[in-house]
């Protein structure tokens, strides 16, 4: 039985035809009152039937004819074996924000409150005409750090004690350092 | 028998706590505990379909495995249009159909590409084992029927019976699977399914002793018993013994 054609019973349905019908493929309506009049026709629908509920009757108990235990092996297989997925720049950026939403809506507050805060409190524009307080540092290093001294010559024949003199004179500051085996420094 | 990864401890329950889109956006975010579950409910259903077309165990379990791990590192791809089993199962049949191109010796010559108009001499049968194939699949001789007229089918046919007796397709769905008209699988189909007919009815003609027992509960005819008139009265006797 093929497709119709002129010399057959207009009415007659191809196989084909019939198939689409059995899978759905055809409003069921087109072919019922065929159907119902063709019983060789009807047969070959149920037998579409048949040869379906076979193939998937007999791939699921072949499925469950598996154990368990190689389920369970394969998964630990595919346990050992998953990697992070591969999302990209925006889903990575989403998945992370969604983890740490309450964290990063806390230190967005926070920020925002300090900004704020560093607002208002910030010191005014400093008038030309004065000098800005918050200019003035006052430098609380020792007198003899202030200013790099220069070494013009260091002598050490084997000392163990040091003299540092530090020397304003008309050329400037000096520091002189005295190193000396003398246990008395005071003795210089 | 409702073990888990089948179609009816899914489908027809509807009453998994969490639902799929649920687990697989968990999954996204690296929850393996929600991807295990997804693979505790689908793995059976995967491997039927593995099966049906690789046609051999463990390389069915290798190519569920790989579809899984597959699944898995390409999940951020999953948009959801879709159910997740029917994104899996698309995974499944083209790691499926990969396997068989890797491991096949002979390229198979594909009649039907050429003939997409079934063969007027080959007909549909009406019906084949009576109405109560479920009982017949009781039978280990039927069953091995079927896996050898599967194992018999050529990979394209195989494959277009599976996707659609197994995951009920649509010709434009399996179309776009396989990468060819409507047309060719319709033409596949018919063929197949016609195959499986012949196969079956060629054990009813030829009954082993034990079959005729288990069918009829009576001894086995005798050998040069007049065969049946045609196809109606065949089937017509089938399903009499069934009963």
């Amino acid at each position: 039985m093929s497709r119709p054609t002129s010399d057959r019973d207009p009415g007659a349905r191809s196989d084909l035809e019939l198939m689409e019908h059995a899978d759905g493929e055809r409003d069921a309506a087109e072919l019922a009152a065929h159907l119902d009049r063709d019983p060789q026709a009807r047969a070959k629908v149920d037998a579409i039937h048949q040869i379906g509920e076979l193939v998937r009757a007999h791939l699921e108990l072949s499925a469950d004819r598996v154990h368990d235990a190689s389920f369970a092996a394969m998964w630990r297989r595919i346990d050992g074996q998953l990697v992070a997925p591969t999302t990209g720049v925006w889903a990575r950026v989403s998945a992370w924000f969604d983890r740490y939403r309450s964290h990063v809506i806390t230190g967005a507050v926070s920020a925002g409150a300090v900004a704020a805060l560093a607002l208002i409190f910030r010191p005014g524009t400093p008038d030309p005409g004065f000098p800005a307080v918050g200019s003035h540092v006052i430098d609380v290093r020792p007198a003899a750090l202030r200013a790099t001294p220069e070494i013009d010559a260091l002598d050490t024949p084997g000392g163990s004690s040091t003299v540092v003199i530090n020397m304003d004179d008309e050329d400037g500051h000096a520091a002189v350092i005295w190193v000396t085996d003398d246990t008395d420094p005071e003795a210089i | 028998m409702n073990k888990p990864g089948q179609r009816a401890s899914i489908s027809t329950h509807g009453r998994d706590p969490v639902d799929d889109r649920e687990l697989v956006v968990a999954a996204q975010r690296g929850d393996r505990d929600a991807f295990k579950t997804l693979f505790e409910r689908y793995h059976r259903r995967a491997y039927a379909l593995a099966f049906g077309v690789v046609r051999h165990q463990d390389d069915a379990l290798d190519v569920v495995q790989d579809a899984f791990i597959k699944a898995h590192k390409y999940l951020d791809k999953f948009e959801g249009n879709a159910s997740f089993f029917t994104w899996l199962y698309r995974i499944v049949m083209n790691l499926a159909i990969d396997h068989l191109r890797k491991h096949r010796k002979v390229k198979p010559v594909e009649l039907d590409e050429a003939h997409l108009e079934p063969d007027a001499d080959e007909p549909l049968l009406p019906r084949i084992l009576g109405g109560n194939p479920g009982q017949a699949l009781m039978d280990k001789e039927i069953r091995s029927r079927i896996d050898q007229a599967l194992d018999e089918l050529s990979e394209n046919h195989r494959s277009v019976l599976v996707m659609r007796e197994l995951e009920g397709l649509s010709y434009e769905d399996m179309a776009q699977a396989m990468s060819c008209s409507k047309g060719t699988i319709m033409s596949r189909l018919f063929h197949a399914r016609r195959n499986m007919q012949k196969r079956l009815l060629d054990l009813l003609d030829h009954p082993s002793a034990e079959l005729v027992e288990e069918l009829t509960g009576s001894a086995a005819p005798a050998p040069d018993a007049d065969p049946p008139a045609d196809d109606t009265a065949r089937s017509t006797r089938a399903a009499r013994s069934h009963r």
